[in-house]
């Protein structure tokens, strides 16, 4: 049986989430950058300790930040 | 007397029946609302939308074998991200948006398969 998720990891998997739906919404050519983006930036801080909570939580700041900037719809493909 | 009450059901549920049977003309002749709901989806036809998705999912060892009993984590090597990433798939394939909440607690195709029958905006 897999471990119960913490609220903190919760919120995570929320953002990602998020992430992915708002990929879904560029053009679809662009689409496959946009996950690839997501992936590796949520992907650089896999090994992170589930309990170093101050840097999980300025983490989730940052990519909430970078979400609502690349979700606009004037932002069209990502490198 | 049992029978006379049963008579007098009767009665009033032809009346009713009647009523009722009326009513739809006039508002039908008014309005005719079009409402392609999900009562065409039928529970094979959902389970057999939903593992086509996860076999088109990148990420999926190909060779596994996909039923109803597919577990996301056990059976298909996804981690948490990844289902979430599929969870998305499937919600665009039907066309709606699974609630954080309930999309955390999924994790198997039957799960899947469960929600979007009990899910009247799905298409």
């Amino acid at each position: 049986m897999a471990k119960r998720i913490s609220g903190l990891q919760r919120e995570v998997l929320q953002v990602y989430r998020h992430c992915i739906r708002a990929a879904h919404r560029k053009p679809l050519t662009n689409q496959p950058n946009f996950v690839r983006y997501i992936r590796t930036e949520f992907s650089k801080y896999r090994d992170i300790s589930r309990k170093d909570f101050s840097t999980i939580e300025h983490l989730l700041r940052v990519g909430n930040r970078r979400l609502k900037m690349y979700s606009a719809s004037e932002v069209k493909d990502i490198h | 007397m049992l029978s006379s009450m049963l008579r007098g059901s009767s009665v009033a549920l032809r009346t009713v029946s009647a009523r009722s049977l009326a009513r739809p003309v006039g508002v039908s002749a008014m309005m005719s609302p079009i409402r392609l709901y999900s009562s065409s989806l039928n529970k094979d036809e959902i389970s057999t939308r939903i593992i086509d998705v996860v076999k088109a999912f990148d990420k999926t060892t190909a060779s596994a074998q996909v039923t109803n009993e597919t577990h996301f984590a056990k059976d298909l090597g996804l981690d948490s991200l990844d289902t979430v990433e599929l969870l998305v798939a499937i919600e665009e394939e039907f066309d709606i948006e699974i609630p954080d909440k309930v999309a955390d607690e999924i994790k198997s195709v039957g799960e899947a398969v469960k929600y979007i029958e009990t899910n009247p905006e799905a298409n």
